[in-house]
């Protein structure tokens, strides 16, 4: 196997005598499509926010393509192409929806700022550019008849959506989807599963998704790894992880052996 | 104005207009009509702070006071060296007073920066103290400053300030002001206000984005000082202190923060209401408390803010 795109090797996350994240090992190839479950509490947006350097790591490292990530700034990690969503949808209250693709393109605009005030053809070109890519990028998922209007006014799926979006701005090469499934109805459900595979093959991305929703966790994942109180219990395909005991037992209990994995 | 050109446009109409009558405009007009330029530039700078960036500052007339001080000590210092016997009014003249607002506005910068940087761990009420001891440090250090005149302050300052450079600065801050935060580098500025760590996921620098808006706001800032010391002719420390600074964040909070035309109004208001208020000049302060409080309660968006009051950022 080549140098894998993610690497976390016995990564830890303390908050003062509870270890949130307990020596996690875990690797991501390049084009995967990973899924991270557990019951709550277990450490999976713990997790994400230390990869994404929101934690720093007490102990252990995070490599990204080769690269520590440890001490990273978290805009520095997005340049990486390191890009997330958030459990709790994270819009900007006063920006548009294009506005919210249009920042996120930042990391890719040619003109420096100050060019802002010298107005030259180098710099309206520059700001097309991102005004375009971000338009394009709306029409891909259906949002860009809601263009102008403020993000916060979306409906509840088309924010999830547009958070996907911001995050695909920033041209990453590893996505992380913090339950991308919560809040939404069963249809919809349905629609984000073909969306996150859609997202995978034509973005040419690596997916790390955090889902409580079994159905889509198992919908799309290629690979699953369990964690539970910090420490990861199970790693494997779908089918193996559904009837794994350590598993069915942090979800259910030990005297429960039926599974809510079997439907 | 939907394009910050046409601003510099109707800038240039205004300030040609205004110059060409400022020979039949009496001495009092003039002098409110210059107080309100000032104004507009100290509040639309303060305005990329604590309305577009969300950093609200209590220090702006520290940043104002750097400005007066090191534009008046160009002009007085190196003034006389400089100009010979140009006649005044000429190229050489205006070029010196250029020159001075400069060094006044990139004093201010660097005292912007400098506050900046340690501020940025700081938010809400914690940054706005912080900015609030900057500038009683910068009035108290002015007062026992001895070669810029101490406590008794700076006099003889050539009076410079014309109605056309008032128009100038106030176009010049509002065109950059305007075309920063409508580029797409600028939608960041308000993106870190909404929300830092979303701003962060999205591949910004909360930090950068605030010393930029910081250094800017306190360039603009030192501008107006500058002005203000050259249409004064006299400063003193006591001039810039905490009071200034509120009236300036009233002027903001009462044309809405992030919206540049709001503010400009709020700021034209504001210097015109002490004009027609002068029988009652000492409850001024207490007014102003008054209209905010009333503001708060009726109108929390900004007094020119039609858009619909967006809910308060989450920490």
């Amino acid at each position: 196997m080549s140098t894998p795109l993610l690497q976390l090797s016995q990564a830890t996350v303390r908050f003062g005598g509870l270890t949130a994240v307990d020596a996690l090992d875990l690797t991501l190839g390049e084009r995967e499509l990973v899924g991270l479950i557990g019951p709550n509490g277990a450490g999976k947006t713990t997790a994400f926010n230390l990869i994404t350097g929101l934690y720093p790591p007490a102990s252990g490292s995070v490599t990204f393509a080769g690269r520590p990530l440890a001490g990273l700034p978290p805009h520095r990690i997005v340049a990486a192409g390191i890009a997330r969503t958030f459990q709790n949808i994270r819009l900007f209250g006063s920006l548009s929806v294009l506005d919210h693709v249009r920042v996120a393109g930042n990391l890719h605009r040619t003109a420096a700022p100050w060019q802002a005030l010298v107005r030259l053809s180098s710099f309206r070109e520059s700001e097309a550019a991102v005004t375009r890519r971000a338009e394009e990028l709306l029409a891909l998922f259906n949002l860009e008849r809601f263009r102008d209007i403020p993000a916060r006014s979306l409906p509840y799926g088309e924010q999830r959506r547009l958070e996907i979006v911001r995050a695909l701005a920033t041209r990453p090469r590893l996505l992380l989807l913090d339950e991308p499934a919560a809040g939404l109805n069963p249809q919809e459900k349905i629609e984000l599963v073909a969306l996150i595979q859609r997202v995978h093959r034509e973005f040419d991305l690596t997916i790390l998704l955090v889902e409580h929703s079994m159905k889509v966790v198992m919908g799309v994942c290629q690979r699953i790894a369990v964690l539970d109180h910090g420490k990861k219990i199970a790693e494997g395909p779908p089918a193996a992880i559904r009837r794994d005991p350590a598993v069915i037992e942090a979800y259910l209990g030990p005297d429960h052996a039926t599974a809510l994995f079997h439907h | 104005m939907r394009h910050p050109v046409f601003g510099l446009l109707l800038a240039l109409i205004l300030g040609g207009t205004l110059s060409a009558l400022s020979d039949r405009i009496d001495p009092y007009h003039l002098d409110v009509l210059i107080g309100v330029g000032i104004n507009v530039v100290l509040a639309v700078s303060l305005n990329l702070v604590a309305g577009h960036t969300g950093q609200f500052s209590l220090g702006h007339a520290g940043f104002m006071a750097v400005g007066a001080y090191a534009a008046a000590a160009v002009t007085i210092f190196l003034g006389p060296r400089l100009l010979g016997d140009d006649p005044p009014g000429g190229l050489a003249e205006n070029t010196l007073f250029g020159g001075a607002l400069l060094a006044g506005g990139l004093a201010a910068a660097l005292a912007g920066l400098l506050v900046g940087i340690p501020s940025l761990r700081l938010r809400g009420d914690y940054l706005a103290l912080v900015t609030l001891g900057f500038g009683e440090i910068i009035r108290v250090l002015l007062q026992n400053f001895e070669p810029l005149g101490g406590a008794l302050g700076l006099n003889g300052i050539p009076a410079y300030t014309t109605v056309a450079w008032v128009v100038a600065a106030g176009a010049a801050t509002v065109f950059t002001v305007g075309c920063l935060v409508r580029s797409s580098y600028g939608l960041g500025f308000l993106a870190v206000r909404d929300d830092e760590i979303a701003a962060s996921a999205a591949g910004l620098d909360p930090a950068r984005y605030k010393v930029v808006a910081f250094t800017v706001g306190a360039f603009f800032a030192g501008i107006a000082g500058g002005l203000f010391g050259h249409f004064k002719m006299t400063i003193t420390p006591s001039g810039f202190d905490f009071s200034r600074s509120i009236e300036i964040v009233v002027m903001v909070i009462l044309g809405g923060l992030g919206n540049t035309i709001g503010v400009i109004l709020a700021a034209v208001l504001l210097t015109l209401l002490p004009e027609f208020l002068r029988p009652v000049a000492e409850y001024r302060l207490v007014l102003y408390s008054l209209l905010l409080i009333g503001l708060m309660l009726a109108r929390p968006q900004g007094l020119f803010s039609f858009r619909t009051p967006r809910p308060a950022p989450r920490s």
